[in-house]
């Protein structure tokens, strides 16, 4: 008796965590689908199959003479491409950024932003711009500088907030909320003395894809990689955390190094991101509940299915913002929370039993 | 009869008060007076011709030097850097929101507002004694408007009327240049203001009006203000010249740069044609008198061919 129930147990399990691979590689053949549609969308009008023989033309080991004018192909592949890329890897960091805080915080009100990176990264980015050079890589100071600014207000964050050996994540929240709210103090002040170029600072502020190229690509791409790594290695872990510390601590988890390792990778991809993108709000908070809602709080799935559905959510995103108006713009934060609002608040009826 | 005078002497009494106030009214008006109706519509009585004015917009600034109001002007705003002389006025600080404290201790008698000041700021100095006048002009037609309510206002009709005869004098010069064009030899023109994110001017903008008075087509002409672009939209428009409003500081030299060095704008026919070009931003986006040199300045850019004929 006790055997085969315990078997059934062991079956449903294994089946639902099935059910959420499939989910994964379904998502997977989603977003690839969703990159070539992006591709096939823009204000210049290019048929579908010109776009699809310019895309299918890159893979390496196709040969195939496209004979398509230099024009489309730059619009293509150097401005479509790099820009849906770069807002999909923004996407996935920001998702998976926000779901780790939710996790390591144990607060549904987490989100990338919350520890003052954001606004540390946005100061660097205000400076980058009143005092402009050319740094490497054919970056600009703003990128540069943001980063820079994201990175050192995450390490000045956990001096602040450590307690001997621990790093009890309430002192965290509230050392960052404060910088966060100094770090944006400095901001505005710059900001009101800077004269012709508020308006640009301004709009850069608010996010944005509107020149992205290959090399902001090139730059992001390993962080984020490297970032996610360890996030997913340490999905057991910050599951038995949720529970409690001292429980996990006694199950034999390594609280504080995973709390170290997951709160720098989580911080690193967010300055990585910021700066690349401008603050884009709602992505960080709202993919994580949304994949919770659908596919459950295990965090060995909730992490890597929150980088993947963020990219897809982005990358629809900024196809809309940079075609809903013909030649204007709108900004994809507009954009995310328009459209992403809603949408949560259905799932949030429809699955109105799941508590947080 | 008793009754009749009583009728009378009540008439007489209730007309007394109408009476006197009429002379009052008619006493408060001096031979000096001016009244102006300015540019928000808005009609102010100034009781003498200004001795201290004070300048809340660059564009104001500029327009009341051009009449030879440098001594009269007491104060400006921290951005009015032209004419030089300006800079060495002392200043109210920012132009928006404007320090009320610092211009009513200026003890100005004029006090020449913008368009952004119109709502909140305007009914406030009022309500502290002060007279203002807003100049608000859109467009080139304007300006030489706004010229001449600020002559009216400050006695110097002469010069302002002297002014804008000029001003309209070389834009007709360049009038009589591009009339001549043909649809083709007009330009497809890209004027960039910030690349990062790209931001470029519509319709309704000062740009745009120039680009059009030199000869040109902005080729966001069916956008309104200062909308972010898409860099395809800008190569799917294949703009025939680009050019690139630039300030003073270093910064803004950063988008000339940028568009200089952007591969992907190398497949528009600016780019082949090296037909790239910076302007000084001030002149084509104050609506002061250099709009005029703004205007010249476009034209040498977008047609060079014409404005050799001219010389």
């Amino acid at each position: 008796m006790e055997t085969t129930a315990l078997s059934h147990i062991a079956y449903n399990l294994l089946s639902y965590r099935r059910k959420r691979y499939y989910s994964i590689i379904g998502l997977l053949v989603l977003l690839g689908v969703v990159i070539g549609a992006a591709c096939s969308i823009g204000s210049a009008d290019i048929s579908l199959s010109d776009v699809w023989r310019l895309l299918l033309s890159r893979l390496p080991g196709v040969d195939i003479d496209n004979g398509i004018p230099g024009t489309l192909s730059t619009i293509v592949l150097d401005i479509r491409l790099p820009r849906i890329i770069l807002a999909g890897l923004v996407g996935a960091a920001l998702s998976t950024a926000g779901a780790t805080y939710q996790g390591l915080f144990r607060n549904p009100l987490a989100d990338p932003y919350l520890i003052g990176v954001a606004q540390g990264a946005a100061l660097g980015a205000v400076i980058g711009f009143i005092f402009h050079f050319s740094g490497p890589v054919g970056l600009g100071s703003v990128p540069l500088l943001a980063f820079c600014g994201g990175l050192l207000s995450a390490v000045v964050l956990y001096g602040l907030a450590r307690v001997g050996k621990t790093l009890p994540m309430t002192t965290v929240i509230l050392a960052g909320v404060a910088m966060g709210a100094f770090l944006a103090a400095v901001t505005s002040f710059l900001l009101i003395n800077s004269g012709e170029n508020l308006h640009g600072i301004l709009i850069w502020l608010m996010g944005g894809f509107s020149t992205s190229n290959w090399n902001e690509v090139y730059v992001l791409l390993p962080y984020v990689l490297l970032s996610l790594v360890p996030i997913y290695l340490y999905g057991r872990p910050l599951n038995l955390i949720q529970m409690d510390e001292e429980q996990a601590q006694q199950l034999g988890v390594n609280v504080e190094k995973v709390k170290l390792i997951m709160l720098l990778s989580a911080t690193l991809i967010t300055a990585a991101a910021v700066s690349f993108a401008g603050s884009i709000g709602f992505v960080g908070i709202i993919i994580p509940h949304a994949v919770r809602l659908i596919w459950g709080p295990d965090y060995r799935f909730l992490l890597p299915l929150s980088t993947v559905v963020g990219a897809i959510f982005l990358i629809l995103a900024d196809t809309i913002a940079r075609t809903v108006m013909g030649a204007a713009e709108v900004p994809v934060g507009v954009i995310t929370a328009f459209f992403g609002a809603p949408f949560f608040l259905y799932l949030l009826r429809q699955k109105k039993r799941v508590v947080f | 009869m008793k009754r009749l005078l009583a009728i009378a002497l009540c008439l007489i009494c209730l007309a007394l008060p109408v009476t006197v106030a009429c002379a009052t009214g008619d006493s408060s008006a001096p031979t000096g007076s001016i009244e102006i109706t300015d540019q928000a519509g808005r009609v102010v009585t100034l009781d003498a011709i200004p001795q201290r004015i004070v300048s809340l917009a660059p564009s104001n600034t500029e327009i009341l030097f051009a009449l030879g109001l440098n001594d009269s002007i007491v104060g400006v705003t921290d951005w009015c850097d032209y004419p030089p002389e300006a800079l060495e006025k002392d200043s109210i600080g920012d132009f928006y929101p404007p320090n009320i404290e610092a211009i009513v201790a200026m003890e100005p008698d004029l006090v020449v507002a913008a368009n952004i000041h119109k709502d909140e700021y305007v009914p406030q100095m009022e309500s502290l004694g002060l007279k203002v006048i807003v100049l608000d002009p859109k467009t080139v037609d304007e300006v030489i408007d706004a010229i001449a309510i600020a002559g009216e206002a400050t006695g110097t009709e002469d010069a302002a009327s002297q002014l804008a005869e000029d001003m309209q004098a070389r834009i007709d010069d360049v009038q009589s240049l591009v009339s001549g064009l043909s649809e083709e030899e007009i330009p497809r023109v890209f004027y960039v203001i910030w690349h990062d994110p790209l931001m470029t001017v519509g319709n309704d903008t000062l740009q745009d009006e120039v680009i059009q008075l030199a000869g040109g087509q902005n080729i966001f002409d069916d956008l309104s203000g200062y909308p972010v672009v898409d860099l395809e939209t800008i190569l799917d428009r294949d703009p025939q010249v680009i050019i690139v409003g630039s300030g003073h500081d270093v910064e803004q030299d950063a988008t000339f740069q940028w568009v200089q060095n952007e591969a992907r704008l190398r497949d528009t026919e600016a780019a082949r044609e090296g037909m790239i070009f910076k302007i000084d931003a001030d002149l084509v986006d104050r609506p002061g008198p250099r709009i005029v040199d703004g205007i010249e300045e476009m034209l040498e850019l977008i047609h060079p061919e014409l404005a050799g004929e001219s010389q």
